[in-house]
């Protein structure tokens, strides 16, 4: 028996300790945000947080989060109650087929979590492990820089009238 | 105004008139007369006025997107036409993805197909006649139900408004249904629209940003088994015999049965199937392509453009003489290799099969194979077929062909378990279908004056309408055999080979330029490999070969490259005009020390493009740093969704232009996923500026068009920045 945080609740599992992460949480866990692309750690569409970083989940064996806190992209935010990266993507209109995204916001999470303010050089870095076949690279970085710390207090300079 | 009884398909057919002679309501099968009920919602109270919407109690606007959903935007695109004559705001409306009926046909292809960038343009007016009736019906029930003329009624997103009071659409919808319709209510002109044009944002980003947007792969079915099917190294060999005594005995296999395309292995979960599969042992037939690599398909190619004795179209004038009075006159070779798709989301379908019914949920670009292919497999009536669409996580002419479906719908029939199919990556690049590859030799002549006045092309590669008909028509044509289907496909494969060319295989290869000596011959070659259209189809090769020499003739005869093509495209106004508008930009670029422009153009799915890529070599690499592309799409309905397709294309074309190949080792592919079939990454995409000619026409596509002039526009650039001419993709320094 495996047990682990799953978005803050606890759960366990009896799963083959190999099976995957990504496995488990889409087909015993029931949640399907995180997707399967390439099943090699090669394409970042099953990218979760294991206790804060962003971690390619078809290749990260289930028994290596026992005691440990998974976040998925549903316990990142939801439709009624967006992460300000999932209101970016809305806003800037970044998604195209969307498959990949819960990938990309859960990786651009885990960076500005660790670099509330990166610079372009370090969101390449931070994001070249995801694949976007849709080619919404540049909307990504842009929605990133938005919910950037500084572009955060700037917007909020802007909306009082304030000075930066 | 004509007005007839308010029934949905008399609605329709005259909707489709009043826009145009748009043609609607084609039936497949042509043997029933009665139109088959609407696959729509049953919401208590909720009125259906049309195929397309739903008017719910509560007021929400319900809209059914008839064409698929694979990223182009095309829910938010086709939602903005029906809600701007209607009046409501599309980011307002409940998106359901449609399943399959008559009244859903895209009215370009009479069948219910998305490709060929065809959405917008199709539906552009039946779409916003469709609203406009609607609208006019529901103004008509409020003034009854007032009491006040028509004429003193407004609507504001979804309320009729009558001084100050507003009242939702659903309070009059009672009153709609007893009401005979307006058939071609006015649309609005063009300065009136408020959602066309207009920026907006998609309707799917907030499901597709919080992981709620459901693909094909997220489907879950009570008892649902996984089934990965373990597939020949060389597409079509059938398996002769195989063990899967260990697979068997591994943990969660339930099944192992034989399909058409290889050994299924079944199992509780994915990860169960996938790993059983590789404990199968199978013996696979030998086939011709077994003999085949790379370098032999290519020789054969050469072979063939060598001989030369394909089929003619078009050939006009007279080539050879022309070329013998011509003061500049260049011969070149180019190459474009197999590809493979490679969408996010792997190939997968779930079938549900429950004595005479069956339940299909999959993300496919063409819904009308589904009832057809499945009720074939499954022996059940076609009406019985209930089709789920889904997103598509991602489709690039991948999710045209529906094998999968055979796939899924055999193991479900022979387990008798509700069956979710899942390709590999490895099956997504090893199994195809694939991109064509494509050998082409131009030889083009120049006058003094600097006008082109001969153009002799020739392509050799497979074709791919053989294997759409394989995979069609047995979808399409309930009574056509197994056996029938091949004679029909093996028979276009002879006509292609002898009479007429296939037109994916040449298009894009000499139609932009203005040359009145033109011929172009084309010898197929036919390998055996899966072959089906990937985004922009032919132009995705062809674009390459032409737009490559079209640069070399003008260095060659010392004009520079806009120029050159401004003097040769006088008979494209509208393409010659995008050329001119990018060439205005590019000269007023100033790129640092090191960074070199190049320069492409391209007309391709009605719309014209220009590229100029930006690029240095360093260290033996060729880096992209920025790319400005200007195009003319007619009216752009979202303007942010034409410049996000421009984008789109651009990397994908990238990744082709820079890495993509797949070669052939003793008939098998060698390459098998993201390790060595690399896909363009965020550190080396490209900043793009897109600019758009607002030209007044009505739309022509964006999905595709953004790709083919990206790949010679970075030779081109390598060219001014090397020296070398680069005339193979990928490309790679010497």
């Amino acid at each position: 028996m495996i047990e682990f945080t799953l978005n803050e609740q606890q759960v366990s599992t009896d799963v083959s300790p190999d099976t995957p992460l990504l496995w488990v949480v889409r087909d015993n866990f029931k949640l399907k945000g995180s997707k399967f692309g390439c099943g090699a750690g090669l394409c970042g569409a099953c990218t979760m947080h294991i206790d804060g970083v962003a971690i390619k989940t078809c290749v990260t064996p289930v028994a290596a989060v026992a005691g440990k806190s998974v976040t998925t992209i549903e316990g990142l935010g939801t439709p009624d109650d967006l992460h300000p990266l999932q209101a970016a993507w809305h806003e800037y209109a970044v998604p195209q087929c969307g498959y990949c995204q819960s990938g990309q916001i859960m990786a651009a999470a885990a960076l500005l979590e660790s670099n509330p303010n990166p610079s372009g050089a370090d969101i390449d870095a931070a994001m070249s492990g995801n694949i976007c076949r849709c080619g919404c690279y540049p909307r990504i970085k842009r929605a990133i820089q938005s919910v950037s710390e500084s572009a955060l207090a700037y917007d909020a300079t802007v909306t009082t009238g304030g000075q930066a | 105004m004509n007005t007839v009884n308010v029934s949905r398909r008399r609605f329709l057919q005259s909707s489709a008139v009043a826009g145009g002679g748009l043609v609607v309501g084609f039936t497949l099968s042509g043997c029933s007369s009665a139109p088959a009920p609407l696959p729509v919602a049953t919401t208590e109270g909720a009125w259906t006025p049309n195929a397309f919407l739903q008017v719910l109690p509560d007021n929400t606007i319900r809209f059914y997107t008839a064409r698929s959903e694979m990223g182009q935007g095309v829910t938010t695109g086709l939602s903005t036409l029906v809600g701007e004559e209607l009046d409501v705001n599309p980011l307002d409306m409940e998106i359901r993805l449609a399943s399959v009926h008559e009244d859903y046909v895209n009215p370009d292809f009479g069948m219910q197909g998305t490709g060929g960038s065809s959405s917008i343009h199709a539906h552009y007016l039946q779409l916003r006649q469709v609203g406009a009736n609607t609208r006019a019906l529901i103004l008509e029930a409020a003034a009854q139900d007032l009491g006040v003329p028509t004429n003193a009624l407004t609507t504001d997103n979804g309320f009729v408004i009558h001084g100050d009071a507003r009242y939702p659409y659903a309070q009059f919808v009672n009153t709609a249904q007893t009401l005979t319709i307006t058939a071609d209510a006015p649309l609005k002109p063009v300065t009136e629209f408020q959602y066309i044009g207009k920026e907006t944002r998609r309707v799917d980003a907030i499901a597709k940003s919080t992981g709620t947007a459901e693909f094909g792969l997220d489907v879950d079915v009570p008892g649902m088994h996984y089934a990965v099917v373990v597939r020949p190294p060389v597409a079509r060999a059938k398996a002769l015999s195989f063990d899967a005594s260990a697979a068997k005995t591994m943990s969660g296999v339930t099944d192992v049965v034989e399909v058409g395309s290889g050994v299924a292995v079944v199992a509780k979960t994915f990860w169960q199937a996938q790993q059983a599969a590789k404990n199968v042992a199978v013996e696979w037939e030998s086939v011709a392509l077994d003999r085949v690599s790379t370098a032999s398909l290519r020789a054969d190619y050469a072979a063939a453009l060598d001989a030369g004795d394909g089929v003619e179209a078009p050939n006009d004038g007279d080539v050879a003489s022309a070329l013998s009075g011509a003061v500049t006159t260049l011969q070149a070779e180019y190459w474009a290799p197999l590809l493979s798709h490679s969408p996010m989301e792997p190939v997968n379908a779930v079938v549900r099969i429950e004595g005479e019914y069956a339940d299909v949920w999959t993300g496919i670009q063409f819904p009308s194979a589904v009832p057809g292919l499945v009720s074939r497999v499954a022996d059940i009536p076609t009406e019985n077929v209930r089709f789920h669409q889904c997103y598509l996580g991602g489709g690039f002419g991948r999710r045209g062909t529906p094998t999968h479906l055979v796939e899924a719908t055999q193991i479900a029939v022979a387990t008798g378990k509700p069956i979710q199919l899942v390709w590999t990556r490895e099956n997504d690049i090893q199994q195809g279908p694939f991109r064509p590859a494509s050998l082409m030799r131009i030889k083009a002549g120049v006058d003094h004056d600097g006008k082109l006045i001969a153009w002799d092309a020739a392509r050799a590669g497979g074709d791919i309408s053989p294997d759409t008909f394989r995979s069609l028509l047995p979808a399409l044509y309930s009574w056509m055999g197994d056996g029938m289907v091949e004679g029909v496909a093996n028979i276009s494969e002879w006509y292609f080979e002898n009479f007429v060319t296939d037109e994916s295989s040449t298009e894009g290869l000499f139609e932009d330029y203005d040359h009145p000596n033109t011929r172009v011959t084309h010898m197929t070659v036919d390998h055996e490999l899966p072959l089906t259209f990937w985004r922009s189809v032919g132009h995705s090769s062809t674009a390459f070969a032409k737009e490559s020499m079209i640069d070399e003739l003008a260095h060659a005869a010392g004009v520079d490259e806009v120029t050159f093509r401004l003097q040769n495209t006088r008979n494209n106004p509208r393409l010659n005009n995008v050329i001119r508008v990018a060439g205005e930009h590019m000269a007023k670029m100033n790129p640092p020390a090191g960074h070199f422009l190049g320069f492409a153009a391209h007309h391709s799915f009605r719309t014209d493009v220009a590229e100029i890529a930006e690029v240095s070599v360093e260290a033996g690499k060729i880096r992209v740093h920025k790319v400005t592309c200007v195009l003319d799409c007619g009216q752009a309905v979202n303007p942010d969704i034409v410049r996000a397709q421009m984008e789109g294309g651009i990397v994908y074309g990238l990744t082709a232009a820079l890495y993509g190949e797949l070669n052939l080792s003793q008939g098998a592919i060698t390459e098998s996923n993201f390790h060595d079939y690399p896909i363009l990454r965020m550190d080396e995409s490209p900043e793009i500026e897109v600019i758009i000619i607002d030209s007044g026409t009505q739309p022509t596509g964006v999905g595709e068009p953004g790709l083919p002039p990206i790949a010679p526009a970075v030779a081109n650039a390598v060219f001014k920045a090397t020296g070398q001419r680069l005339r193979d993709l990928p490309l790679k320094l010497a």
